[in-house]
């Protein structure tokens, strides 16, 4: 096997953007927690998280320059830098869109209740969470099979969305919440709004990683 | 493997096959070139890719023990048939090769001497030819008043572009390029490509290159051949951003063998 070092450092980004991916899924994962404990502290560490995600960022994006300036990669490495650098800015937005909802967090009053559509709240936080999982493995894995059920998964994201909100709408319309629960009410459709946005996410890397493994941009639209 | 772009066709190859001795240096290797494109060549070395282009102006007729069968369609008929005026072919389709091989004559005479053996004697219209050329050949401002000076005194990138300009006065179809740039510096180079980029428009360019980004920066349609294997040939941005041969996969990323 020829240029040794250039392989190295093709396998070390691969590994940096997998592990910027895991930093991302714990930002997740300590949001999720702190939804389901009502704990601010565990939505604080995921907002202290989101350095850990920008600085893997910063230097996943230097990597990148650095072989394309250096190494003029072709083919499927040059597949794997593009679909890298482009994949990070997904997975540092996925991170703003953590922090957003632990401030959320941090402001609702404890317990956490979830004033409507609590059973379809729990599915989307589900749904979402394995998408931001799965893509994370699919380019870790360069699995397409999966990647390619990302659209029909997003979809069903996209309808609980709809359906949560239009129960927050009815609920609010009909005047029945207190102010507390009102307030409640927009704080859950803030979170929804971000939870949503993070699964588009999560089917951007699915579309790059396609693009990434069989070279066909009509996955980039 | 061939998706190149389509357009019309200068040079369709047909079942080329040419050993050297019992040593095949060409297998079957099918081809369209495409008229007034870049179309590059490339591969590791002794893959074929200068015995190829070679043949397109009959230049390994000159090697001992050579032997060619197939088809090279060029303005409707075969050039490898053995009527083919050989003269008037190298006229109509010129080599430019890896070293710059100026005549040890003047810069004046360089670019005259293909119309010269050709017929033109009137100094009018070889000074029109003279000049006409060296434009095209972006060398003209450059020597325009020394053409009287011997062509050796000039740097290896201006000869180079003489040596363009010389096959360019005897008005060609065809340029053949056999790593015209692999002996000059990066500005000598780029002014090369840039050349080569602007004489698309009016000539077709077959380059051999072992500089893959150069192929990327030129050439509208690249080949690649391997073991005397015209491997694939492919519009040149997806034959690097998504080839679909393992074996150019690993040429173009550089991990071959």
């Amino acid at each position: 096997m020829a240029r040794t070092r250039y392989v190295r450092k093709l396998k070390e980004l691969r590994q940096n953007v997998v592990d910027m991916g895991a930093a991302t899924l714990q930002s997740v994962d300590y949001v999720i927690a702190s939804l389901e404990t009502s704990d601010s502290a565990l939505a604080e560490r995921a907002i202290a998280n989101d350095d850990v995600i920008d600085n893997f960022d910063r230097k996943i994006e230097s990597q990148c320059m650095s072989l394309l300036a250096l190494e003029q990669p072709m083919a499927k490495d040059l597949r794997l830098i593009a679909t890298s650098l482009k994949m990070i800015t997904d997975l540092e937005r996925i991170g703003d869109f953590v922090v957003d909802i632990a401030e959320e967090v941090i402001t609702m009053a404890k317990p956490i209740r979830i004033p409507v559509s609590a059973t379809k709240f729990i599915e989307l936080v589900a749904d979402v969470r394995s998408m931001v999982a799965d893509s994370i493995e699919t380019y870790a894995e360069g699995n397409i099979q999966k990647a390619r059920s990302f659209e029909g998964r997003d979809d069903r994201i996209d309808s609980l969305y709809k359906n949560i909100v239009e129960s927050s709408v009815n609920s609010l319309a009909q005047g029945a919440c207190s102010t507390e629960t009102a307030s409640d009410v927009v704080s859950l459709l803030y979170i929804i709004r971000y939870l949503e946005r993070i699964a588009d996410h999560a089917v951007n890397i699915g579309n790059r990683v396609c693009y990434m493994e069989e070279g066909d941009r009509r996955y980039l639209k | 493997m061939n998706n190149a772009t389509e357009n019309s066709v200068e040079i369709s190859v047909k079942n080329l096959n040419l050993w050297f001795g019992k040593f095949q240096a060409l297998k079957d290797v099918n081809i369209d070139i495409q008229k007034n494109q870049v179309t590059a060549l490339i591969g590791p070395s002794g893959c074929g890719k200068s015995t190829f282009i070679k043949t397109l102006d009959r230049m390994n007729d000159l090697v001992d023990n050579v032997k060619i069968s197939g088809e090279v369609m060029y303005q409707g008929r075969n050039i490898l048939d053995s009527n083919t005026d050989v003269v008037e072919l190298r006229k109509q389709i010129g080599m430019v090769f890896q070293k710059p091989n100026p005549f040890p004559k003047s810069i004046f005479d360089n670019v005259a001497y293909g119309p010269r053996v050709h017929g033109v004697r009137k100094k009018q219209n070889l000074n029109e030819v003279v000049e006409r050329s060296l434009k095209a050949a972006a060398l003209w401002e450059e020597v325009k008043d020394r053409l009287n000076e011997s062509a050796l005194r000039l740097s290896g990138g201006q000869q180079q572009r003489l040596c363009i300009a010389r096959l360019l006065a005897v008005e060609p179809d065809v340029l053949l390029m056999d790593e015209p740039a692999s002996a000059l510096d990066p500005i000598a180079t780029s002014k090369i490509e840039d050349l080569i980029y602007e004489l698309k428009n009016d000539y077709t360019i077959i380059i051999v290159t072992h500089n893959m980004q150069q192929a990327a920066r030129v050439a509208s349609n690249t080949a690649f051949f391997y073991l005397g294997e015209l491997i694939e040939y492919a519009p040149t941005i997806d034959l690097f951003e998504r080839p679909q041969d393992k074996r150019t996969e690993d040429y173009v990323t550089g991990k071959f063998g």
